[in-house]
């Protein structure tokens, strides 16, 4: 029973994490592979700030959203007042230095890692396993609609006429840069925000469960899905979520298994990277009609992956 | 409490320890310069290499410049085939930037998974006898390894400058890497010199590999650590500038080892992260110097 919870509970937080990734890089196209460490800095903030301060859990989540929101502003504004290329770089190097840092404090436990963290409800009884459960699915759901919200109507036109052309959109005017920082700090608050509610619920979190490697996991989700489409991610997130689970029941040793998973989800990228770009989800481009009819063109997935014909 | 002996022994080892920094930098940055791809994927090239060379030492018992040449065919084939196969096929597509990013990235994980499962992630040692001669030159230890890694670094640099400024097809990847359309109205091939410079990079990619793996033990996600270093020394050498950039990884991995005499040895790896934040903020075309 409480397997099944935990891996339902994982499902959601992964649709968190991909939906929210899908703002930053399918919507707005934005290299960034930070988005673990986003998910890292939600949990140790909230857990830490809980047993240090004795604030209420629901305050430490929301101060982990606070700090993951803060840093994303604090990472992207030197990198895009560059160009995008620099977000990428400044990214990795931001989630490797965080990680070394957490790494060698004491007070955040290390290399080990925190234990005994508080958990969200008082007792861990099948009622609060279940609550918790319906508690993930509603903030998976909130933020599946908080992501549709923004990416609809006249702002969500906006944010695709500044990833499709930037210099078009900064010529009408537009704060392009300022708009990406935006984005990113409201899809790393999302992460920062599972983040609490993974910490406050496995009460147990390392910084190895935040390494560049699990960006891989993220970006499969939304790559697989369909980026820049709404519902992409959380099919790609339940899918890769449900998958590695047909892989425990081989009972693997964890020296296999780990590396298994990470070639099944990579491996997933590149096969729909080079056969189906748009993702599960994702419409294929319309084909130019033989009267040269350019309207069909007008309404083709300009995925971030296949550029425009 | 420190003497000129111990500032002098610092820069030398630091030197020699940047041997093959400077060589995934130059990789790095060539590739950038002529394909104008920032190569995620070198990870994946860096650590086939190392696993090849391994597995011919290891498995076969073959002698370690034998493994060598069997891996610098290895990495070259590699690298020949990531352009030809899949960067060619992305810019056949019109892929964005975005499209070029996560093929690398994934690309490199891919293959790092992979060589966890065949090897597992133990650090392993390319030589058995990880020790070279010693020497001590006016107080200073220095190592037979120090000399050959310096050496061989200066010949390969030396020799690509020499290739890009003084030979045709050097000059025709110049030319490729300036304008790749124009250089096409001239009839040079753009696809054959994106291959070439793959090639060549990975060339440098297996040289610094056996200069690495003969002196610490590798695993696979160190390739993705390093990976973040040869980016910082890119951008502070200047982005086109390639060895710009191979000055920089010198110029970082002696502040690097300097630092341990103001800062922990455990805050060390923190350095380049520092450096690379500074160089975004303050440097993010590169440090120029005053008539340059």
């Amino acid at each position: 029973m409480e397997y099944a919870a935990s891996i339902f509970i994982l499902i959601g937080l992964f649709v968190i994490l991909a939906a929210s990734f899908n703002l930053i890089l399918g919507y707005s196209g934005l290299m960034s592979i930070a988005h673990p460490i986003f998910f890292g800095l939600g949990a140790y903030t909230s857990s830490l700030s809980v047993m240090y301060f004795h604030i209420p859990v629901i305050a430490g989540i929301l101060l982990g959203i606070i700090v993951a929101f803060l840093f994303s502003i604090a990472l992207s504004l030197p990198a895009l007042r560059i160009s995008g290329d620099y977000l990428v770089i400044a990214s990795m190097g931001f989630q490797l230095g965080v990680l070394q840092i957490i790494r060698n404090l004491d007070w955040t436990g290390g290399a080990g890692g925190v234990t005994g963290i508080t958990p969200l409800f008082d007792e861990i009884a099948r009622t609060s396993v279940l609550s918790y459960v319906a508690l993930v699915f509603v903030a998976a759901a909130a933020t599946v609609a908080l992501v549709a919200w923004i990416v609809t109507g006249d702002y969500g036109k906006a944010i695709a006429a500044m990833r499709d052309d930037e210099d078009a959109f900064k010529a009408l005017g537009r704060n392009a840069v300022t708009m990406k920082i935006v984005l990113f700090g409201i899809g790393s608050a999302c992460a920062g925000f599972a983040g609490g509610l993974y910490a406050h619920y496995f009460l147990f979190i390392s910084p190895d469960q935040f390494d560049l490697l699990y960006s891989a996991g993220i970006l499969t989700m939304v790559v697989v899905g369909g980026m820049g489409t709404i519902m992409g991610p959380v099919v790609g997130a339940v899918l890769l979520q449900v998958m590695p689970q047909a892989l425990s029941f081989l009972r693997l040793p964890a020296a296999i298994t780990g590396p298994t998973q990470g070639i099944m989800f990579t491996g997933l990228v590149l096969i729909f990277l080079f056969l189906k770009p748009n993702g599960v989800l994702g419409k294929a481009p319309p084909r130019k009609t033989d009267d040269g009819d350019d309207d069909d063109l007008a309404s083709v997935n300009t995925s971030p992956v296949v550029g425009k014909r | 409490m420190y003497d000129l002996t111990l500032y002098t022994q610092i820069v030398w080892t630091s030197l020699a320890n940047s041997s093959y920094q400077v060589l995934f930098t130059v990789a790095f940055a060539l590739v950038l310069k002529v394909l104008g791809v920032w190569n995620f994927a070198q990870p994946a090239l860096m650590a086939a290499s190392f696993y090849c060379m391994y597995a011919a030492i290891d498995t076969f018992g073959l002698p370690p410049l034998i493994a060598m040449g069997i891996a610098l065919v290895f990495t070259g084939v590699f690298a020949y085939a990531i352009e030809t196969y899949a960067f060619t096929a992305l810019r056949n597509r019109n892929a964005g930037p975005i499209g070029f990013f996560i093929f690398t990235i994934v690309a490199s994980q891919f293959v790092i998974y992979v060589l966890t499962l065949i090897f597992t992630a133990e650090p392993r040692f390319l030589l058995g006898n990880m020790t070279s001669a010693l020497h001590i030159v006016f107080g200073v230890y220095v190592t037979s390894w120090d000399i050959a890694a310096i050496i061989t670094t200066c010949i390969l640099i030396a020799v690509l400058y020499f290739f890009l400024h003084y030979t045709r097809p050097g000059q025709f990847m110049i030319a490729v890497a300036d304008n790749a359309e124009l250089a096409e109205t001239y009839g040079i091939s753009k696809q054959r010199y994106y291959a070439m410079a793959m090639v060549i990079a990975g060339f440098l990619i297996n040289t610094a590999i056996f200069l690495l793996g003969s002196k610490i033990a590798f695993y696979p996600e160190l390739s993705l650590h390093m990976m973040l270093f040869a980016v910082a020394a890119t951008i502070i050498g200047g982005i086109g500038n390639v060895f710009g950039a191979g000055i920089a990884a010198v110029v970082i991995v002696v502040m690097q080892q300097m630092s341990v005499l103001f800062i922990g040895s455990r805050w060390q790896p923190l350095f380049v992260f520092v450096i690379l934040f500074a160089t975004i903020l303050f440097f993010p075309k590169g440090v120029r110097f005053r008539g340059s």
